[in-house]
């Protein structure tokens, strides 16, 4: 697939290299992310995926090479620096606030846009919000408000799974919505890259179709959004992927739509090796 | 000249193998146990003072000492089993304040026993000199040196050949590894332990020996020393134990040398800040200190860096009722206790009264800090202490009026907490409160040892008492005193509630809970944490000032460690982040030393049986934890 024009908002991964001690984790990773595109990231286990992820959020730092947004060079910036520009994501493991109930878990990924940056028309420094929030200043209570008023929006994005248990603390929440609770956090702050790691991992098939609608209407409603989603359910991939990369061993090795990635022998190779696995990969991902 | 230099060098070589004999205590637990064991220097110091009292009653020497370490091992292993292996489903915070809690009740217990006397060590070895040029050293120098040499290559042949120091490396290694290779990992953990109390008598005896005294007092400093040499030394191996003790013998040694004796100590610790701030892996060292409190806490299935949530929480067993009055309850019931002079109280409950609005506001400054924002502050006495000594400063030195002497202490303590606490913004877990810890300390010292400013031990008399220009009242009377610490508290009750009801209190629970994931969500996590220094230590340092004003005088044993851990017993007896829970533990704490009056110096051992079993039995705390 040919990627000869970046537009302004690209996410560029130039020559991008990894090691954990001796194993590549990313080897000359070299490709972009168009603004609006929804790329799916498939491979085997320990092929890189989520050290992608982890690169372009900047939790990890690449060792070699460059990740730009928009021209912007942002591998060397904090993880907090790096989701103010627009990008947000979730985790393989789910990152929950154990203690804080749904509501404020998802009211904590609106606090960069409540004290500027981000998306919210005021800014408050250090100090004014000090002040602010001590003297409950209306400018700050209405900020909170519309906050609480976008965190009730996303939260009845994901009917009834989120909103009736607002109150609920996230240690006491099934896995499934851990994974709602996550996705929710990052969406609560109108990114414009969304980043999501395995968000069907533990879902089981209802739930799955759930979760790949919710998406679905996401990209509906905001066709501008860029998503990167790390996958193993191929359905999912399939259903709502427009490019499709796969990995192994740190490299990419197919970059095409989802159907033609998928159907490629050297996929199929790479992700299960032996014949007979592979043969089940074509029965049991095709017929879903 | 150069002989003092060589002189200095070599006593910090031999004392730097006795920090080593420490480290590997240390080392040893925090490999298989994964926790900073704080009862360490208690071992050693009861070691030391079961030898010294095994001599007294006449037994020989060589006899006493292989009895009291046997002693010792025995009740590492028992601390184990009784204050660590239970709080296995307790909050993460749990295993550090109970390690904590053995050290107070030990040191209590040591005082009543022995005295807080300092008392001479049996030391027969110290009348043999060899001279080394103009320097000399002693038979216990080589004692030291011969003894901690052994010891340590013993260890090493033990946990390379032996089965029991294979199973006990495979544990430190991956532990879920060796269950499953059939080795009992809570053994190993209470084996770790007993060998950690072993060379921690083993160390107490020698450091008797080497200054021919004991104190019971000296688990906490040692202790943090054997630490600071662990670290220096990256905490993963017998050489670097060495190398890390012997570096920070040899600098704290020049600093007692050039500097003078009382700052031995503050060196020590701030090497011990240094090593945590600039290589937390320590020289050689390749065990990353994250780990503690990272991503796989004690919460199993959720990652998570907070040091309340707990396995019992994560798997919802617990299901905990959360106690929070409204804030004009909590402003009404104030009001009332502002009643106590009008009904006649006497001055002694006026005194105690004002005594116990003080600890409520330390308690709720301590809870924002340490139970929203998750960052164990085992030093919040010191900004307690900056409060009261810029009160006392402000009136005697600069000539301030006590009405703006109020505000000064206040804004003096929070540029202190944001500045001292700055590094540890980076660290996380156990090793926060190691270095906070630290921090506590070396303020104690230097308030102690600056006798130019503080004028030392003697403290600062005559701190005088602001008059807040109410003509008519008289404004130095004790109800006076009681109504403006009211007044303190209801301020302090006020800023905290609105803190933890807005977005910045949500803020802060969030890094307490899980700080990539906070970062990940655009939190400015350094940001944050200034923000609660600064809020924390302004109340501290209000409450400091109503102390100097209370008191007339300041002086550094008001804000020694003890206060410090007194403190965290109250906000864990209330709950931790939850201001009604401040308010209940530091009001009922306060007062028991009142209460039981006739065993007032049973107080700190109190103290630390309570929080033991807090801990065990109610780690929530009364009011619960939010
Ligand atoms: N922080 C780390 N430290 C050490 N090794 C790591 C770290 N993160 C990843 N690795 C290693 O790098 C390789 C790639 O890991 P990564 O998590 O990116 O794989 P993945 O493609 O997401 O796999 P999975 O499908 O299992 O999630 C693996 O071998 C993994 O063990
Ligand atoms: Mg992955």
């Amino acid at each position: 697939m040919s990627m000869s024009t970046p537009n302004s908002a690209a996410l560029v991964i130039d020559k991008v290299n990894r090691r954990f001690g001796g194993v590549v984790a990313a080897n000359a990773l070299d490709f972009t992310i168009r603004q609006g595109e929804f790329l799916a990231v498939v491979g085997p286990n320990g092929a890189g995926k989520s050290t992608l992820l982890q690169m372009i959020s900047g939790v990890i730092r690449p060792q070699e090479g460059e990740i730009r947004l928009g021209g912007r060079r942002i591998d060397r910036l904090t993880p907090e620096a790096i989701n103010a520009l627009g990008i947000s994501r979730t985790f393989q493991t789910s990152r929950v606030f154990p203690m804080l109930t749904i509501r404020d878990s998802i009211l904590v990924g609106t606090q960069v846009g409540l004290i500027g940056g981000g998306r919210s028309p005021r800014r408050y420094g250090p100090v004014g919000e000090l002040v602010s929030a001590l003297f409950r200043l209306p400018g700050y209570r209405a900020s909170a408000a519309a906050a609480e008023a976008r965190a009730e929006e996303v939260m009845k994005m994901f009917g009834d799974r989120l909103w009736p248990r607002r109150n609920d603390q996230a240690f006491s929440l099934s896995y499934a919505n851990r994974r709602r609770l996550e996705i929710a956090r990052a969406l609560v702050q109108d990114p414009d890259i969304l980043l999501l790691d395995e968000p069907a991992a533990g879902m089981n098939p209802s739930e799955t179709d759930e979760l790949t609608e919710i998406i679905a209407e996401l990209r509906r409603s905001r066709p501008s959004m860029t998503i990167v989603m790390v996958e193993h359910k191929l359905q999912v991939v399939r259903q709502l992927a427009e490019r499709c990369i796969v990995m192994s061993q740190g490299t990419v090795i197919v970059d095409d739509t989802p159907a033609g990635a998928l159907e490629d022998p050297r996929v199929i190779e790479a992700y299960l090796g032996t014949k007979r696995s592979a043969a089940a990969f074509g029965k049991v991902n095709d017929d879903g | 000249m150069l002989e003092l230099f060589l002189s200095q060098i070599l006593n910090g070589v031999v004392i730097g193998f006795v920090y080593a004999l420490i480290a590997l205590g240390f080392s040893l637990v925090f490999g298989v146990a994964n926790i900073i064991n704080f009862a360490q220097g208690a071992l050693l110091m009861l070691g030391a003072f079961l030898t010294f009292t095994m001599v007294r009653l006449g037994a020989p020497i060589a006899v006493a000492i292989p009895l009291a370490i046997a002693i010792t091992t025995a009740t590492g292993m028992l601390i184990e089993r009784l204050a660590l292996r239970p709080l296995q489903n307790a909050p993460y915070i749990a295993p550090l304040l109970s390690t904590l809690a053995i050290a107070i009740i030990f040191d209590a217990a040591a005082e009543m026993i022995w005295t807080a006397e300092i008392q001479s060590f049996p030391s027969p070895l110290s009348k043999y000199v060899v001279f080394v040029g103009s320097a000399y050293l002693t038979g216990v120098d080589f004692l030291i040196i011969a003894v901690s040499l052994s010891v340590m290559a013993g260890l090493m042949l033990f946990l390379s050949r032996s089965w029991m120091g294979k199973a006990l490396r495979a544990t430190a290694q991956d532990p879920e590894a060796a269950t499953q290779m059939g080795i009992n990992v809570p053994l190993m953990r209470q084996f770790s332990f007993g060998l950690a109390g072993a060379l921690g008598a083993l160390a107490g005896v020698l450091i008797g020996m080497y200054y021919m005294s004991v104190f019971p007092q000296m688990g906490i400093p040692y202790g943090l020393k054997g630490f600071a040499a662990a670290l220096l030394g990256g905490l993963s191996s017998i050489p670097g134990a060495i190398v890390g003790g012997i570096l920070l013998g040899i600098f704290e040694s020049l600093a007692s040398g050039y500097v003078g004796e009382g700052w031995r100590d503050v060196i020590a610790f701030s090497v011990l800040l240094l090593v945590l701030i600039v290589r937390p892996h320590g020289l050689f060292g390749n065990k990353s200190l994250d780990a503690l409190g990272g991503a796989s806490g004690a919460t199993g299935g959720i990652p998570t860096t907070s040091v309340v949530a707990s396995m019992a929480g994560a798997t919802g067993r617990t299901k905990q009722r959360l106690i929070e009055a409204p804030l004009l309850v909590l402003l009404g019931v104030i009001a009332l206790f502002a009643l106590l002079p009008a009904l006649g109280g006497s001055n002694y409950l006026l005194q105690v009264g004002t005594q116990a609005a003080i600890y409520a506001v330390l308690a709720v400054s301590l809870t924002l800090l340490t139970g929203s924002a998750g960052i164990i502050s085992i030093g919040h006495a010191a900004f307690f202490g900056v409060g009261a000594y810029a009160a006392a400063l402000a009136g005697r030195n600069w000539g301030i009026p006590a009405e703006a002497a109020f505000l000064l202490a206040g804004v003096a303590a929070a540029v202190f907490a944001a500045v001292l606490y700055w590094p540890t913004i980076r660290l996380s877990g156990h090793t926060v409160g190691l270095a906070t810890l630290a921090i506590g300390q070396i303020v104690y010292l230097v308030c102690l040892n600056w006798v130019d400013v503080t004028r030392g031990p003697m403290g600062i008399p005559g701190v005088q008492r602001p008059s807040l220009l109410l003509g008519g009242i008289d404004m130095k009377s004790l109800a006076a005193q009681y109504w403006q610490a009211l007044v303190v508290l209801a301020i302090a009750v006020t800023i905290a509630f609105a803190m933890l009801n807005s977005p910045i209190g949500r803020t802060w629970r969030a890094i307490r809970e899980d700080r990539l994931a906070a970062r990940a969500s655009g939190v400015p996590v350094s940001r944050y944490l200034t923000l609660v220094f600064l809020v924390s230590g302004f109340l501290a340092g209000l409450a400091g000032a109503q102390f100097a004003f209370l008191q007339n005088f300041v002086s550094p044993e008001s804000f020694m460690i003890d206060t410090s851990i007194v403190l965290i017993s109250m906000i864990v007896l209330g709950g931790l982040g939850n201001i009604t829970g401040a308010l209940v533990g530091g009001v009922l704490l306060a007062l028991l030393p009142e209460v039981l009056r006739e065993f007032a110096q049973y107080r700190m051992l109190a103290y630390g049986a309570i929080l033991l079993l807090l801990l065990r039995f109610r780690p929530q705390g009364l009011a619960g934890t939010r």
